[in-house]
């Protein structure tokens, strides 16, 4: 914990934000609120009550996402900063260091994440309650249950984005996988539009796929179009899949480890 | 060639603020600060003089070039690079001068020398003859011809110094600027370049400024020097008057075959030592290197020797304690 | 006529660099399309589900969205870097733009080339050849030149945009963010028609920011809909001349900047 302390503060205390930066980063969030907004009341209003979701929850989860996609935007993350590692060389400082690397990058990853939280999310949700019907929790319990849902999204993809970030150890070069990637995460995690709303084939691979805990299952327990045991089933999954990727990325960082070239030198 | 008259620079800088959360309080104000890079400063240079520019780090030697090759406008002042005013008239400047920066290359990176150098003769609009006799003179002096083949980023850096140097003169410019040309290279290398800066300066008459850290270079190619320090000139005259006058001292490390105790050597004085290697601070006006170098040597047998100019800093220093003297000197 | 003859060389030894990596050619190309892929799935379920978007039929989204992506490539493919100009402040390699007996927009514009923007023509050219047929669309010569001028009109007009926020950068060194407020106006301007944003939305992209001028006013003209449009309609015929008027601020702005960098030196 007191790693996670450290790397927290660090963020809080080397952080270059620069003026004009924030107010601008803080513009386009609330643009994208303000858009995904418009796009519901329009759609909404062809068809009121569309999914058995009401207008009023369905702007909730679409602002929401945007606000949260400043902290869970997949193109930020460990595998930023270890292809950047990588190209430059300094990487093998990092392994130098006599630290649990998988743990290092958590640490270094949920400052950085709690950082931008405080600064961008938690701003952009105010303005999102005030001027963007952003509704409050349905309850107490929905919303401490969101917020575990939460922290449980951010370890999700957090090692997927370890994943993606030892690829660029191996290849070199990930810059362009990126772009791909992000679109992948985005579209099946539900950050713009919630699983219900796709048919058949789609609907189905994005129920099984790890993605969905990180949008998807935080957005609906909040709005409570899954609460009850509903909620804790889904609370589960992403439980599994937390399992199953975090000693997937050990696993793989111990193989990669042992055969890790360092360009340059 | 080059006449700087009451030249100064000022730049207006945020203050950051330092501290727990000073991010976030920079979200909200900033404040700034004047600085004066270049103070009043005026010089000649004449045709022809290699002169050495130096001075600690942020005294104003980039600050100064960059005014004199075009690319700053001064705050005041006047100065004159072979009768152009640089800041006024950038292009025809651009076409009579010549720059070489040692930390990053003009070059295009991933693409073999000559191409740039191809591209470059466009640029400049250098005659198919000249490009000729000059690639050839490159070739001869620089020995451009064994790498020239070679992408940019598969370069030494004293090969890629080369062939920043052939890319910044082969449009004869009068004026050359080299900004640290040999940081970085080795020994063999950094000789290489001394002698082609030499060459091309006896032989096509080109006028050279020359910043650096490495007080061979100003021993082995200027004539003169200026010194500079927070903006201002502090010295500007002859390399040997300095070099009597302040840069007595001289050190000699000498690395040995063995570790041993500590020992001490007539006329010199041992003033570092770490495991075989020992550091002796000698005047270069009482004993000779070759002396103590036999002195030593008689005693415990020598694996390696360099003998270690003055740094600038510790020149500049002398210079302010000797403050007294430095009328006579000018 | 001698600076084409310089920016030309200059683009060639930029795709010589380029052609360096050919590994990443490749996977760049393909995540594009890949990419491209994804965002039009999201739209075509919204508008599968919900029939239509404020009246905006499938195709016609592929179509506004296609338009976009075309008129992208090129700008994609040889001004892309324009984000990149925060680096050469910083890092100080803007000097060597200076150093030189030529201009320095044509040195910067020919540093760098991005071979992402063939992805983009692929993509662009596929869909709107789908919505073509689709919509049974039956142009004539007019309507055709018509395309070719309001695409090029809207690569101009992205470009003088980012133009514009590099010469910014002059002042506020970062100009990354600013590219992102940017970069999510086009999103939603090459997703979404922008008549479903509300009023002052349309004004800001119309008159402040004109990226609705890329793909959305020329995609009204060519598909016909700009009756439905109202008084917004006429504005299709409009993106040439906002793209003049656009470079032109633009060159303003350099200039400035220009002037700028030369006294401050970052």
């Amino acid at each position: 914990m007191r790693l996670f302390w450290s790397f927290t503060r660090q963020s809080f205390h080397s952080s270059a934000i620069y003026r004009f930066d924030f107010w601008l980063q803080l513009f386009s969030v609330f643009l994208m609120m303000y858009s995904v907004f418009w796009i519901w009341t329009i759609l909404y209003h062809q068809r009121p009550g569309a999914f058995g979701i009401s207008l009023e929850q369905m702007i909730t989860y679409g602002v929401l996402g945007m606000a949260l996609d400043t902290i869970f935007h997949p193109g930020r993350g460990p595998q930023m900063y270890i292809a950047q590692q990588i190209r430059s060389g300094a990487i093998d400082t990092d392994l130098m260091k006599p630290l649990d690397f998988h743990l290092h990058m958590l640490a270094r990853h949920f400052g950085e994440t709690l950082f931008r939280f405080s600064t961008l999310a938690l701003p952009s949700l105010i303005i999102g309650y005030l001027f963007l019907d952003l509704q409050l929790p349905a309850g107490w319990a929905q919303g401490l249950l969101f917020v575990i849902s939460l922290l449980l999204g951010f370890m999700v993809l957090f090692s997927l984005n370890f994943l993606l970030g030892l690829l660029a150890v191996v290849t070199l070069d990930i810059r362009s996988i990126t772009w791909a990637y992000n679109g992948i995460v985005r579209f099946f995690a539900g950050q713009m539009v919630p699983l219900w709303v796709f048919p058949g084939f789609i609907g189905a691979l994005a129920a099984v796929l790890p993605f969905k805990s990180i949008f998807y299952i935080p957005l609906s327990i909040y709005i409570g179009r899954l609460s009850g045991s509903e909620a804790w089933q889904a609370i589960g999954f992403q439980l599994v899949w937390i399992c199953v990727l975090i000693p997937l990325g050990r696993l793989a960082w111990g193989r990669i480890h042992s055969r890790l070239v360092v360009q340059g030198g | 060639m080059i006449s700087v008259r009451h030249l100064t620079k000022e730049f207006k800088r945020v203050k950051r603020k330092e501290g727990f959360l000073s991010g976030v309080r920079n979200l909200f104000s900033a404040e700034y600060t004047i600085k004066r890079a270049v103070d009043d400063i005026s010089f000649e240079v004449r045709e022809g003089e290699i002169v050495g520019y130096i001075g600690p780090n942020g005294a104003g030697k980039s600050t100064s070039i960059k005014m004199l090759s075009g690319i700053l406008v001064p705050t005041s002042g006047h100065l004159e690079v072979n009768g152009i005013v640089p800041y006024k008239d950038r292009k025809a400047n651009a076409r009579q001068i010549g720059a070489v920066f040692g930390q990053k290359t003009q070059l295009w990176w991933d693409v073999p020398v000559i191409e740039s150098l191809r591209l470059l003769k466009d640029i400049y609009k250098v005659s198919d003859r000249q490009y000729k006799r000059n690639l050839e003179i490159f070739n001869d002096l620089l020995e451009l011809d064994t790498f020239c083949q070679t992408p940019v980023r598969q370069l030494s850096l004293g090969q890629r110094m080369r062939a920043d140097l052939a890319a910044a003169l082969q449009h004869d410019p009068k004026i050359l600027f080299l900004d640290e040309p040999t940081i970085g290279v080795d020994i063999v290398a950094k000789e290489k370049l001394r002698t082609f800066i030499r060459e091309i300066n006896r032989e096509f008459k080109v006028t050279v400024l020359l910043t650096t850290h490495d007080m061979w270079d100003i021993e082995k190619l200027c004539s003169r020097m200026l010194i500079i320090d927070h903006g201002q000139v502090i010295y500007d005259g002859s390399v040997e008057q300095i070099r009597d006058t302040y840069g007595g001292s001289r050190t000699l490390v000498v690395e040995l075959e063995e570790e041993v105790a500590d020992f001490s050597v007539p006329r010199a004085e041992l003033v570092k030592s770490e495991g075989r290697k020992k550091w002796f601070r000698f005047n270069r006006l009482e004993a000779s290197p070759s002396d103590l170098i036999t002195q030593i040597g008689g005693r415990y047998p020598i694996v390696d020797l360099t003998v270690e100019e003055p740094e600038i800093e510790q020149l500049v220093r002398s210079i302010y304690q000797g403050q007294g003297r430095r009328t006579e000197v000018m | 006529m001698d600076t084409l003859r310089i920016y030309l060389k200059l683009i060639g030894i930029s795709m010589r660099s380029r052609l360096q990596y050919r590994a990443d050619f490749v996977t760049g190309i393909i995540s594009v399309i890949v990419l491209n892929a994804v965002n039009l799935t999201l739209i075509g379920i919204l508008v599968n589900r919900f029939v239509h978007l404020n009246g905006w039929g499938l195709w016609e989204m592929v179509f506004l969205y296609s338009f976009w992506v075309m008129s992208h490539s090129l700008y994609s493919l040889l001004f892309w870097h324009f984000n990149t100009m925060e680096d050469h402040i910083v890092q100080g390699t803007f000097d060597q733009f200076l150093l030189r007996p030529i201009g320095t927009l044509v040195q910067f514009l020919g540093r760098e080339i991005q071979y992402i923007g063939i992805g983009d023509v692929i993509v662009g050219a596929t869909g709107l050849t789908l919505a073509y047929s689709h919509l049974h669309l039956d142009w004539g010569i007019y309507e055709y030149t018509w395309l070719v001028v309001s695409v090029l009109s809207g690569t101009l007009v992205e470009t003088a945009i980012a133009w514009i926020i590099s010469s910014l950068s002059f002042w506020t060194t970062r100009s990354m963010s600013a590219f992102f407020v940017m970069m999510r106006l086009n999103a939603l301007t090459q997703q979404y028609p922008i008549d479903i944003f509300g009023t002052w939305f349309r004004v800001v992209v119309t008159g402040l920011i004109p990226v609705a001028f890329i793909n959305y006013y020329p995609s009204l003209l060519l598909l016909g809909k700009t009756e439905q449009a109202g008084s917004w309609g006429w504005l299709g015929m409009m993106s040439p001349v906002v793209a003049v008027l656009l470079l032109g601020i633009a060159l303003l702005v350099w200039n400035r900047a220009l002037r700028r960098y030369s006294s401050t030196g970052s």
